[in-house]
């Protein structure tokens, strides 16, 4: 059987935020319970919007950054893994400990971490300054060499030519500082960098998303022709969906610091599962359009990552979200004043007070006429389209002054299996009871 | 086949010339298209002639004794610059023109000790604390908040106070008050590197701390600090001068232009180029390397570099 180049298990990384020596408690949950899984010679496109924690993981992936949680394997015989998996599921702690213990890559340190960086490595987005200005190509390419014991200094030297032919560069480059190379030219500089130790696993973090159209399939191409022959393992991060699609053997889908869903390619290319992924897949530009396509606008804004949406992340932005996605008394509230204080203020001024009781239940108090339960009632229904939170509300009673307002309960969406080998993270898959 | 690609690249390697001899004749050219920078080496470069022609070839210049003052006790009132006495003399009847050439040296070169070991010192401190952060750091920022909160010149007299009068203990006491300067302006270089993704580029390769250090921080680091060197000396000649003006230069007869341009004070009234002139031989270097370190700060400056 196969290794699994990269296993790992809810990992989060939490950092923290604010001011000096007594910060806040307060983080920013940049990756939040993510677990992905790639196998050897795969190529796994990982998309998702600006700042939804994706170069996070990826750094996470090769221990550049240590996770605040969860369990990572690397490079590790798929018999172990399918052990691991059984034991999370039967929650057979001595077992996952043992396991753990033996092959986890977070219990590498020192000497031998440094060693076994010569099996992984990164590429940035940005060329400019992902290499220093002031060493030499030849230095830049073989530091890895020397750094993780791969060759000795003499080697390196030797070494460096060869990567620069691999990477379409002629030798006398060795001789240059970055700022003599163009975008192009320094990006494959960054590639005989990221395949001088022949890693058996790559981080590419968007490799041509800082470079000119035109050189951006070139480079591509050079991505596709290395990793053939060296049988490199990769993650490619982009939020380019096309690029993600050419590139790739399956997709991973993020959004705020989650994985929403994961397949292989084709099969959440040309029939997504999760709603933020039939937006973001319905905005790629077609030659010829396959069926009737819609375009789904993404609106509201990218959610914040210190305090993010409850229940389902997406639900502020889902256009098929339901009573169950997430929504708070909080957000509830907000849209009940809205409606009461301002929107149709003239038609409730018998209202003195909108309180939230608890996690579920809003109270609206009032003097007088009885009716303005039935208005409020067919105010509420009336918005619903507009002001989604409202589909939340489950009933609505009166008791003598005050109106309450039940809520649903939320429910936080798992990973769940659908058709063609998709995982995705959304209560419509929820397998029905 | 690798042997041979590495070959090929030696060839080109001689055939391109050295890249760092390339990258110098860059500096040269930024440089040198930059007159007050130009103007401002060439004073520099005079003041430094001049110390290499008082110490070696004193007699070249026509300058008998270079470690002490000549007086003429016949007529040791100030004479105004005449024919004879191009600079005028100053009280003792010394030579003006010949005591500033020999007073430039010991100003100059206990200068450049100052700033020079004041920049080591912060630059190792400044390195490891913005590197390594931490409470290494915060304790290093406290202790130079208490040296930036005391003024520097009262505290390098204070220093002398306890220390006693000699040029020896003027420049410890400059390098004690200067540190601190270095330490702050590496560590906010080094922070503002720690930044860029080269770094943990390297990291990712496997580096040390130690290695990234000084391989990749400290050759980037060091550039603007010697800008700063540069725009700092001027300074601090004028304070080392300041300092033997006001009485720290031992009484005993050393060529220093502090101690020559206090010499004119009683005269001052009647005898004004006997302060103006060593003034000025101070005030002019000072603006020569601003000037040039001006010009320093456009050679390192990456925007000017890409082509
Ligand atoms: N070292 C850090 N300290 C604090 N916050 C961080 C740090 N690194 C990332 N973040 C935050 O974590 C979130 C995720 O960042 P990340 O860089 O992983 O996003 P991304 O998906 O790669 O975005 P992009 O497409 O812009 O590269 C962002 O909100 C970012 O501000
Ligand atoms: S769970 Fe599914 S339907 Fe509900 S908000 Fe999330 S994505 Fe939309
Ligand atoms: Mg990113």
């Amino acid at each position: 059987m196969a290794n699994v180049i990269i296993a790992a298990y809810n990992l989060k990384k939490y950092f923290p935020v604010g001011g000096f020596l007594f910060s806040s408690k307060q983080t920013i949950k940049a990756v939040d319970d993510v677990s992905i899984k790639i196998k050897e010679n795969e190529v796994v496109g990982l998309v998702g919007e600006t700042g939804c924690g994706k170069t996070t993981l990826g750094k996470l992936l090769i221990r550049l950054i240590e996770p605040t949680a969860g369990e990572i394997f690397f490079d590790v015989p798929e018999e172990i893994i399918v052990e691991y998996e059984e034991a999370l599921k039967n929650k057979d702690t001595k077992k996952i400990e043992k396991i753990s213990k033996r092959y986890s890559f977070l219990n590498k340190k020192g000497g031998e971490l440094r060693r076994m960086r010569r099996y992984m490595n990164i590429v940035f987005q940005d060329p400019y300054s992902s290499l220093n200005p002031r060493m030499l190509v030849k230095d830049i390419i073989a530091e890895p060499i020397i750094s993780t014991g791969y060759a000795s200094k003499k080697e390196a030297e030797e070494l460096v030519f060869k990567l620069l032919e691999e990477v379409g560069l002629t030798p006398e480059f060795a001789f240059r500082y970055p700022h003599e190379l163009s975008g192009g030219q320094r990006q494959r500089v960054a590639l005989a960098r990221g395949i001088s130790t022949l890693p058996k696993f790559l981080v590419l973090d968007e490799p041509t998303s800082a470079l000119d159209v035109s050189i951006q399939a070139q480079i591509l191409n050079l991505i596709n022709e290395i990793r053939k022959k060296y049988s490199i393992t990769i993650l490619f991060i982009s939020h380019n969906i096309s690029v993600v699609h050419y590139m790739s053997d399956r997709i991973a889908v993020m959004y705020a610091g989650k994985i929403v869903e994961e397949g292989y390619k084709n099969s959440i290319i040309f029939d997504p599962k999760h709603p933020y992924s039939k937006a973001l897949i319905s905005s790629i530009p077609r030659p010829e359009p396959m069926r009737e396509k819609i375009i789904i606008n993404l609106q509201g804004e990218i959610p914040n990552l210190i305090n993010p949406p409850k229940g389902c992340r997406f639900h502020p932005r889902c256009p098929v979200a339901f009573e169950e996605c997430g929504w708070t008394a909080d957000e509830v509230f907000q849209d009940i004043e809205y409606i009461i204080m301002r929107r149709y203020a003239e038609q409730f001024n018998g209202i003195k007070r909108i309180y939230i009781e608890d996690d579920f239940t809003i109270s609206v108090e009032y003097e007088g006429k009885n009716l303005i339960e039935e208005k409020l009632k067919e105010v509420l229904n009336k918005e619903k389209q507009e002001l989604r939170s409202l589909i939340s509300i489950k009933n609505i009673k009166s008791e003598s002054t005050k109106i309450k307002i039940e809520l649903y309960k939320f429910v936080e969406p798992e990973m769940y299996k659908s058709k063609d080998g998709i995982n995705v993270r959304c209560l419509l898959y929820r397998e029905k009871k | 086949m690798s042997k041979n690609i590495g070959l090929i690249g030696r060839r080109n390697y001689l055939l391109k010339q050295n890249p760092r001899i390339e990258e110098l004749k860059i500096s040269f050219k930024i440089f040198f298209t930059n007159p007050t920078a130009v103007a401002g080496f060439v004073i520099t470069l005079l003041y430094f002639i001049d110390i290499i022609l008082v110490q070696f070839f004193p007699s070249f210049i026509g300058i008998s004794d270079p470690n002490r003052y000549i007086y003429n006790f016949n007529n040791p009132v100030p004479l105004p610059p005449s024919s004879s006495h191009w600079c005028g003399t100053t009280a003792g009847g010394i030579d003006l023109c010949d005591a500033i050439i020999k007073s430039i040296r010991i100003d100059l070169i206990y200068s450049l000790f100052i700033v020079i070991v004041g920049a080591i010192i912060g630059l190792l401190l400044g390195l490891v604390s913005g590197y390594l952060g931490g409470i290494f750091d915060e304790i290093l920022m406290r202790i130079t908040d208490i040296f930036f909160s005391i003024p520097y010149l009262v505290l390098a007299i204070a220093i002398l106070f306890v220390l006693g009068v000699s040029l020896e203990n003027i420049a410890f006491s400059l390098i004690i008050v200067w540190w601190p300067l270095y330490a702050r302006y590496a560590r906010a270089q080094t922070l503002s590197i720690k930044q860029m993704t080269f770094i943990e580029s390297a990291k990712a390769s496997g580096t040390r701390d130690l290695m990234i250090m000084f391989k990749h921080i400290v050759p980037n680091v060091l550039p603007p600090i010697f800008v700063q060197i540069s725009l700092d000396l001027g300074t601090v000649v004028g304070v080392f001068a300041t300092l033997a003006f006001i009485g720290f230069s031992p009484t005993a007869n050393i060529p220093e232009l502090g101690y020559l341009t206090s010499l004119g004070l009683n005269y001052i009234s009647i005898a004004p180029w006997s302060v103006i002139i060593p003034g000025l031989v101070i005030t002019v270097f000072a603006l020569a390397v601003n000037l040039m370190g001006d010009g320093l700060r456009d050679v390192i400056d990456p925007k000017r570099r890409s082509v």
